[in-house]
């Protein structure tokens, strides 16, 4: 029954608010946060539901929606261990979003369109989470990526803003024709879309044929595509950063916390079917490794606080995403949940920073923060340590698990781990780099912003203070087991997932390394090595950046000039693809447009109309209009005809 | 009364209306004219019938008069709606379907 409440809370908050467009700006924000809460009060009890030893899923069905021959489709909901977790993220963190995006569009006049999508984001993003079916999920799918085309062009009177959406727009919707093709070639290969029947063949099978092998290979790799589009994983991953256009509470909603992790939840979701396609895994695992390298290395040299939160969103994606190559789909999930805490406290952080400096995002005009923003400063630099790995807070043990499983993958394990290091090596340095040039140093704005410089409305700082507890503590939930047992803890969350996430009979001998036993020395070493190089990596910045922009910056800049600009032009990969695909999609049109269909179409089309025209005036002067003519004519020939017919 | 001369009236009748039709520049005498047309075909149907011992030629006669009556009306309410738009029926006026 409750399931039902959470699904329908966000719906009636996005109805009323869309539809009926309350003018009142605390009007619509209550009824906002009155949906998202409600649905997440009415997830809790789900969840604990699910707490219990050996607390099986349930699967609740709204009508059936799609019948034709063989094909059967559900409006089906999953309810277990996997979608419990998303739906707490989502409601819970929702809720603190939607709480804070109230102060943040405080300057608004009206912002009732504003929390409508925002909330039929949370009722698409549930669709998704929630559905047990590859269609279910696909409507929510979409409808989170319509979401955030709409609310990253929320200002959309200013070009750049609507061009963003749209490119989001577009370059999902290459990702989502990869999933659409994973779709039919699983409902060609098994004849259901329903992910508890998937699981039950697959997992019914000892071992499988190279046909079906190759099937489910094609399938995941179709599938991740999908998830490339919409989890920003190389090459897709371009619309992610042009998203910051959009108010900061999506940023952190939608663009860090949720809508971009749904690639990771539904690789998660089919972890049968990527269990079974090792191949189509490795593939996953490198793009995960590249792209949480690549874009970790961009962020190196932004000056655009949002950006660098974004190309951090996308570096953290590619962690969860080599998760799940390396076949950790818990670790990939509990990175994600950890993730979700801090980075969407970092991004409401700059969304604070943001609003107090009057919408300036440039960190060279920013600068010595900490005495105006003092709770938005402790709040950062929580969620800071949390992302760089710091020990004891949540994000040394998602990546450290995530680096530990990527290093026992056997054959190619190291060199991901070789690349996850150095990507948590950036990651720590950009964060201290941003934190530095925000809050600490001297003050570099103009001298009205710093007239005007003050903390942030309550509304704004409360749900960072909570998010900051969270990200301090979320951790502990999955403290890796050789800690646990050296602090009489234990991991909680890996075995709450195993009942969800299990290698099908048919994978067991591939997958036999899960449950090889290491030597706690290495984990200890492993996990030393990599905080002391992300400690390391954090300090240099720390000194290097700890007064700001300093004439010694400027000279390493200079030196290392071909360096930077490729990195502060995002080893221009945009330019790359605007060359090779816009630009002659562009030209090909501006070809169709002005020789085909003006040219050959229409001038053919002309061209025959004229010469039918010319015909016509040959014959058409008999056509005089006297009546008495055409009687003449007329009685002639059927005097002829009678002469015909009697001679 | 030998057939041929009710035929041969008949064709003069016909006659006639074509000339008329040829001829007349009224538009109301060109319907008078068709409708003299129609008559001498129905004279041909009525005797023919008689001379044949059928009926089916009467029969026939009826349809011509009820088909002949509406094209009358329709006609000349046209001439009506012609008259009034233009203030003439002279048919050389109306020449706007010249190709």
């Amino acid at each position: 029954m409750l399931i039902w409440l959470v699904l329908l809370f966000p719906l009636v908050g996005a109805v009323w608010n869309g539809l009926l467009l309350p003018r009142h700006k605390l009007l619509s924000h209550s009824i906002a946060v009155a949906g998202v809460g409600l649905s997440f009060l009415a997830a809790l009890p789900l969840f604990v539901s699910l707490l219990g030893e050996g607390a099986a899923g349930s699967v609740h069905l709204a009508f059936s929606w799609i019948q034709a021959g063989d094909l059967d489709i559900g409006m089906e909901f999953v309810v277990d261990r996997l979608s419990g977790v998303m739906l707490l993220i989502v409601t819970g963190i929702g809720s603190l979003i939607h709480i804070y995006a109230g102060g943040y569009m405080n300057e608004e006049k009206t912002t009732a369109r504003f929390f409508s999508y925002l909330n039929l984001f949370i009722f698409m993003m549930l669709l998704l989470v929630l559905g047990n079916n590859m269609l279910v999920m696909f409507i929510g799918w979409e409808g989170v990526g319509l979401c955030s085309y709409l609310l990253i062009g929320y200002w959309y009177t200013h070009k750049p803003n609507a061009v963003a959406g749209m490119k989001a727009f577009v370059v999902n919707r290459i990702g989502d024709f990869g999933f659409l093709i994973g779709i039919f070639l699983t409902y060609k290969m098994f004849g259901t879309l329903s992910f508890s029947q998937l699981h039950e063949v697959l997992a019914g099978q000892e071992s499988l044929s190279p046909a079906l092998t190759s099937g489910l290979t094609a399938i995941g790799i179709c599938l991740f595509i999908g998830a490339c589009g919409k989890s920003a994983q190389l090459p897709l991953y371009v619309w992610l950063p042009d998203a910051m256009a959009g108010p900061t509470p999506v940023s952190a909603l939608i663009h860090a916390a949720t809508m971009v992790t749904a690639g990771i939840y539904m690789m998660t979701r089919l972890h049968f079917i990527y269990y079974l396609a090792p191949s189509a895994l490795m593939l996953v695992a490198f793009v995960g490794g590249a792209t949480a390298l690549f874009a970790a290395t961009i962020a190196l040299v932004q000056n655009d606080i949002k950006k660098v939160l974004a190309y951090s969103t996308v570096s953290q994606l590619g962690y969860m995403v080599l998760a799940c190559g390396v076949g950790a789909f818990d670790a990939g999930v509990f990175h994600l949940l950890t993730h979700a805490c801090f980075k969407a406290l970092l991004f409401l952080g700059a969304g604070s920073v943001i609003v107090a400096l009057h919408h300036k995002q440039d960190m060279q005009e920013m600068g010595g923060l900490k005495k105006y923003l003092p709770i938005t400063h402790a709040v950062f630099l929580v969620a800071v340590l949390a992302i760089i790995g710091f020990p004891g807070l949540s994000g040394f043990f998602s990546k450290d698990e995530i680096l530990w499983r990527a290093f026992s993958f056997p054959g190619v394990g190291w060199v991901l781990w070789l690349m996850g290091l150095f990507a948590a090596m950036c990651t720590a340095f950009y964060m201290v780099r941003l934190l530095c040039l925000t809050f600490y140093g001297k003050n570099r704005s103009d001298e009205h912003t710093r007239h005007h410089l003050h903390e942030t409305s309550s509304v704004m700082w409360a749900p960072l203070v909570v998010l900051a507890f969270l990200s301090i503590f979320i951790g502990y939930l999955g403290i890796p087991p050789f800690l646990a047992e050296a602090f009489h803890g234990s991991n909680l969350f890996s075995p709450f997932l195993s009942s969800v996430i299990q290698v099908p009979p048919a994978g067991e001998v591939y997958w036999s390394f899960l449950h090889e036993h290491h030597s706690e020395a290495l984990e200890w070493s492993l996990m030393g090595a990599s905080t002391l190089l992300a400690l390391g990596s954090a300090s240099f910045a720390f000194i290097l950046y700890r007064n700001g922009p300093t004439p010694f910056l400027q000279e390493r800049k200079e030196a290392f000039a071909s360096v930077y600009r490729t990195l502060y032009n995002k080893y221009w990969v945009d330019e790359l693809y605007d060359r090779i695909i816009v630009r002659p999609l562009k030209e090909m049109s501006e070809f169709l447009w002005r020789v085909v269909d003006l040219g050959i179409i229409n001038g053919g089309l002309n061209v025959l109309g004229q010469s039918l025209m010319f015909l016509s005036g040959v014959t058409s002067f008999q056509m005089t209009g006297s009546l008495h003519r055409y009687a003449v004519v007329f009685i002639l020939g059927l005097m002829g005809l009678v002469v015909l017919v009697i001679v | 009364m030998p057939i041929e001369y009710y035929f041969s009236l008949a064709l003069v009748m016909f006659l006639c209306g074509v000339c008329g039709v040829l001829f007349r520049r009224n538009i109301l005498f060109v319907l008078m004219s068709i409708e003299l047309m129609l008559n001498a075909v129905n004279l041909v149907f009525v005797s023919g019938s008689t001379f044949l011992k059928n009926l089916d030629g009467q029969i026939m006669v009826f349809f011509v008069i009820t088909v002949a009556a509406c094209e009358a009306a329709v006609g000349l309410a046209m001439v009506i709606a012609l008259f009034r738009r233009y203030g003439t029926i002279k048919s050389e006026f109306f020449r706007i379907l010249r190709g």
